[in-house]
């Protein structure tokens, strides 16, 4: 049974090496073996204290843990090659099935590559002169750990997608999820004490919960032989294995729930008044208001925006810098664009409705991004205004009346065309499983309309920065009216014209710029194909390979300039609180640093002007072009 | 220019599409007189949706035209929009209301009047047997009960013509039986509604005018009597599209 699964599984991978997938997976797996590579070094190496390395590993592996455990509710999915549901209707015993299915679960690179990553728990144990004993405690420790590893990622995967179906456990991953990312994104915060703890080793609470962590198991049956306490090593070795044969009768259990039942449907819903809906775009904007209580997507979204804000704005106040707390409505705002941006795709071919109906275009956009305001505002606001009071940092008023009115009337705007021109299509709402890991997020539109919502408060910024003290708020509140009249115009003008490519992109799932033959177009097909990465992506199959590169090259590195060396310092100049770090403006004299400052935005907005601009003319080329599905309806 | 009162309801000419290198629908010259019942039957892929789609302006065609009362769908949709009411088969809706929200909020993305739009909701709604589900999501509505919202946002700004794709597959009975008085008393009321179907008993049952469709052509288009030619429809309708029974020869292990 299990060898049969395997065999199917490497035929499904064999066969799946193609082109962009194999592509893929060669750059992960290299990825990983480096990243394995270091552990070994580490490892390997002569440490000023004895106790480091053993640290230093504990942390690698709660971290390889961690992404094993998180990385498929983070990235969407998890390992499917081989469905439990398509053997459901064979005479296996589901938990017969789970063997099976534990067995696959094995074979392929992650697994792989995490155990070159784990034998580094061999390699201290040699390097430390341990003996063969422990060695040979090593091998066991590293096969028990991968063990652990790959069962329990299975685990926690089948119950978030459990979880994932109500409202309380989509605002749960919501909060995991954005927590680990806002911690990552802010982890420079810990450098310092990192610093001090290569020098003079971690501080033993530190080293102790590490090893209490089941990631640090091994390394403590390791030590334990080490220093032939045989007990503490017989404990950690059935620890391991206890927690594997409980996590794969975790998973067999639920495994059995998700071949057995379904989601109960049709609970009644609180239905609102919505009075106050009287006319064509207030009529949309209740509508919205509606879909983001009502979806499981829209709400785990904005729970999402929410938590990443909080999280990244209080975690500095672990070394007591409070700089970004004022901040944290400004980055809701931004987070909540970021996410939003896919209105269109979300909704899926509900479009038709609105094409039926003239006028509704316009109507459409403009009520959207009244229901944007209506959600993101309100919160906005009162973070901006309870940081600030808490902080009494009231001394930072020009610059958030300045950019929280410009962000808000960006996000508005960027939100809504972003949708019509680059929408990524979903599989219809009422044909959605209700696990909300099926559909994962498209990073590279999250991190398009981040940077360009960011963008949108750029004259405002400037205007504090050079203009005078009224310039700011003003400069603030006309540009975002501006931008979210002029960008919703664009949006529903564009609606206007091209809603049937549109129609037709969502219901297929095939770009209108792909050229090479799609799947027939099956309106019962429960899943449309997971929206993957790449030129294709951004229109550009036409553009010569040079400008292929430029814009590619371009819009990656414009939000290094930009953000990185550009806004971030000049936030730091501005309030003073000054990390040099590795921003360059901060490392020259003081008279060039504003001037490199602003010259580093420049180059950046022309990198990301330049790089949209041949961008999006290619991405309407290519529309034009129009759609060459082998088969039609 | 108005929808003037000799103008044909629907009238298709040389309506073509191709997806890649294959011609779906293929220079179709359809007219749907106005008053009529008006069925379109063909098998899987022979394009009636295609056809319907880009005549009702969900779908740009390669080439032709779509009339709808004299005014091209495509030159001028505004007009042409508000004199048709459409259910297609198989596309979303706004999953994420109830019924009667979704009425209520296409009546007034239509402009409509608020008072006005809760009288036709409220009518409609008991109509179709649909107020029972007041606090259902659209998303949890069984397939008949989403054909019958969906005729009921078809007929909330009083259409002239109904285009209506699949109107009764996968329905149970009652609500078929529902919606076939509904589209009985519209025509008599001066609509016209085109209905496609691959189930001929239907057809036969509803229709006063058929057009056959096969591999993206009309094959026969007419009064029922006509295409019918003294033979059942389903009869003509085989012998129409070049299909035949096949031969039980192989498969002999089935047999016990």
């Amino acid at each position: 049974m299990a060898v049969l699964l395997i065999q199917m599984k490497l035929a499904v991978l064999r066969h799946s090496m193609t082109g962009r997938r194999a592509a893929q997976m060669i750059t992960g797996a290299l990825t990983g073996l480096a990243l394995a590579g270091g552990l070994i070094v580490l490892a390997g190496r002569d440490h000023p204290i004895a106790s480091l390395p053993f640290d230093l590993l504990g942390v690698g592996f709660a971290l390889w843990t961690a992404g094993w455990l998180l990385g498929p509710a983070l990235f969407g999915g998890g390992d499917e090659t081989l469905r439990p549901e398509h053997f459901s209707l064979l005479s296996f015993t589901p938990r017969r099935l789970a063997v099976g299915l534990a067995g696959a679960a094995f074979v392929g690179v992650a697994p792989l590559v995490t155990l070159v990553a784990f034998s580094a728990l061999v390699v201290v144990a040699v390097k430390a002169g341990f003996g063969a004993a422990a060695t040979t405690v090593g091998v066991a420790a590293v096969a028990l750990q991968l063990v652990v590893c790959v069962l329990a990622s299975r685990l926690v995967t089948a119950v978030l997608g459990q979880v994932m179906r109500s409202k309380a456990g989509a605002a749960l991953a919501a909060l995991v999820s954005a927590a680990i990312l806002a911690a990552l994104h802010s982890s420079w915060v810990l450098s310092p004490l990192a610093q001090a703890a290569l020098r003079t080793g971690f501080p033993a609470p530190f080293s102790a919960w590490v090893a209490a962590l089941p990631s640090g198991w091994g390394l403590v049956a390791v030590r334990a032989a080490g220093q032939g306490q045989w007990p503490t090593v017989a404990t950690a070795l059935a620890g391991l294995a206890g927690l594997g044969v409980a996590c794969w009768y975790g998973w067999a259990a639920l495994l059995k729930r998700r071949l057995t039942t379904r989601r109960a449907s049709g609970r009644p819903v609180r239905v609102a008044s919505g009075r106050w809906a009287t006319g064509p775009v207030t009529a949309v904007a209740a509508r919205e208001l509606r879909t983001w209580s009502r979806d499981l997507l829209r709400f785990h979204y904005l729970v999402f925006a929410l938590c990443y804000a909080l999280v990244f704005c209080l975690l500095p106040l672990a070394i007591g810098a409070p700089i970004l707390l004022p901040w944290t409505g400004a980055l809701f705002a931004l987070w909540v664009a970021a996410v939003s941006a896919n209105l269109y795709g979300e909704d899926g071919t509900e479009l038709w409705g609105k094409m039926m109906i003239p006028g509704a275009a316009r109507h459409d956009v403009r009520g959207r991004q009244l229901a944007w305001l209506l959600v993101t505002a309100p919160p906005t606001l009162a973070l901006t205004v309870a940081a600030v009071a808490l902080t009494g940092e009231f001394g930072l008023w020009p610059w958030l009346t300045a950019l929280v009115p410009a962000l808000l009337g960006g996000g508005a705007g960027v939100t809504v065309l972003v949708s019509v021109l680059r929408p990524v299509p979903m599989t219809d709402p009422h044909r959605r499983s209700g696990n909300l890991l099926e559909n994962g997020t498209d990073f590279a539109q999250v991190l398009m309309v981040l940077i360009l919502t960011a963008a949108t408060a750029a004259p405002a910024f400037f205007a504090v920065r050079l203009g005078p003290a009224w310039a700011g708020p003003v400069v603030g509140l006309a540009g975002g009216l501006a931008l979210a009249w002029l960008l919703g115009r664009l949006a529903a003008t564009r609606l206007e014209s091209s809603a049937p490519e549109l129609l037709l992109h969502l219901r297929t799932g095939v770009s209108p710029r792909r050229r090479r033959p799609a799947p027939a177009l099956d309106l019962a097909r429960p899943h449309l194909p997971k929206p993957d990465l790449g030129v294709e992506k951004l229109g550009l199959m036409l553009a010569p390979a040079g400008r292929r590169a430029y814009v590619v090259a371009s819009l990656t590195l414009c939000w290094v300039l930009l953000v990185a060396q550009g806004i971030v310092p000049a936030l730091m100049l501005t309030t003073g609180q000054v990390t040099r770090s590795w921003f360059l403006a901060l490392h020259l004299p003081q008279h060039l640093q504003w001037p490199t400052i602003i010259a580093m935005i420049t180059l950046g907005l022309v990198l990301l002007t330049t790089g949209l601009g041949i961008g999006l003319y290619y991405l309407a080329k290519s529309r034009r072009a129009g759609i060459a599905p082998a088969d039609g309806p | 220019m108005g929808p003037s009162s000799r103008e044909a309801a629907l009238r298709l000419a040389a309506l073509t599409k191709t997806f890649g290198r294959r011609t779906v629908v293929d220079h179709i010259d359809l007219e749907v007189p106005r008053g009529s019942f008006f069925g379109l039957v063909g098998p899987n892929g022979a394009g009636k949706t295609t056809s319907l789609s880009m005549a009702v302006g969900l779908l740009r065609p390669d080439g032709g035209r779509a009339e709808i009362f004299g005014l091209d769908v495509w030159a001028d949709p505004a007009r042409a929009k508000q004199l048709i009411g459409v259910l297609p088969d198989g596309l979303s809706m706004p999953e994420r209301l109830t019924g009667r929200e979704l009425l209520r909020f296409t009546g007034l993305l239509r402009g409509m009047d608020v008072e006005e739009v809760e009288r036709r909701a409220d009518e409609l709604l008991e109509v179709l047997e649909l107020d029972q589900a007041e606090r259902t999501l659209v998303m949890a509505y069984s397939t008949g009960m989403r054909k019958k919202i969906g005729l009921a946002t078809a007929l909330l700004h009083a259409p002239r013509l109904l285009v209506l794709d699949e109107p009764l597959e996968a329905v149970d009975p009652v609500s078929a039986a529902t919606i076939k008085v509904i589209l009985k008393r519209f025509v008599r009321a001066g609509g016209s509604v085109v209905f496609s179907s691959h189930v001929m008993a239907v057809v036969e049952q509803l229709c006063d005018h058929v057009a056959v469709i096969a591999s993206g052509r009309v094959v026969a288009s007419g009064p029922l009597e006509a295409v019918r030619a003294g033979r059942s429809l389903e009869e003509r309708f085989v012998s129409l599209v070049g299909g035949q029974v096949p031969e039980m020869g192989e498969l002999a292990w089935l047999s016990s």
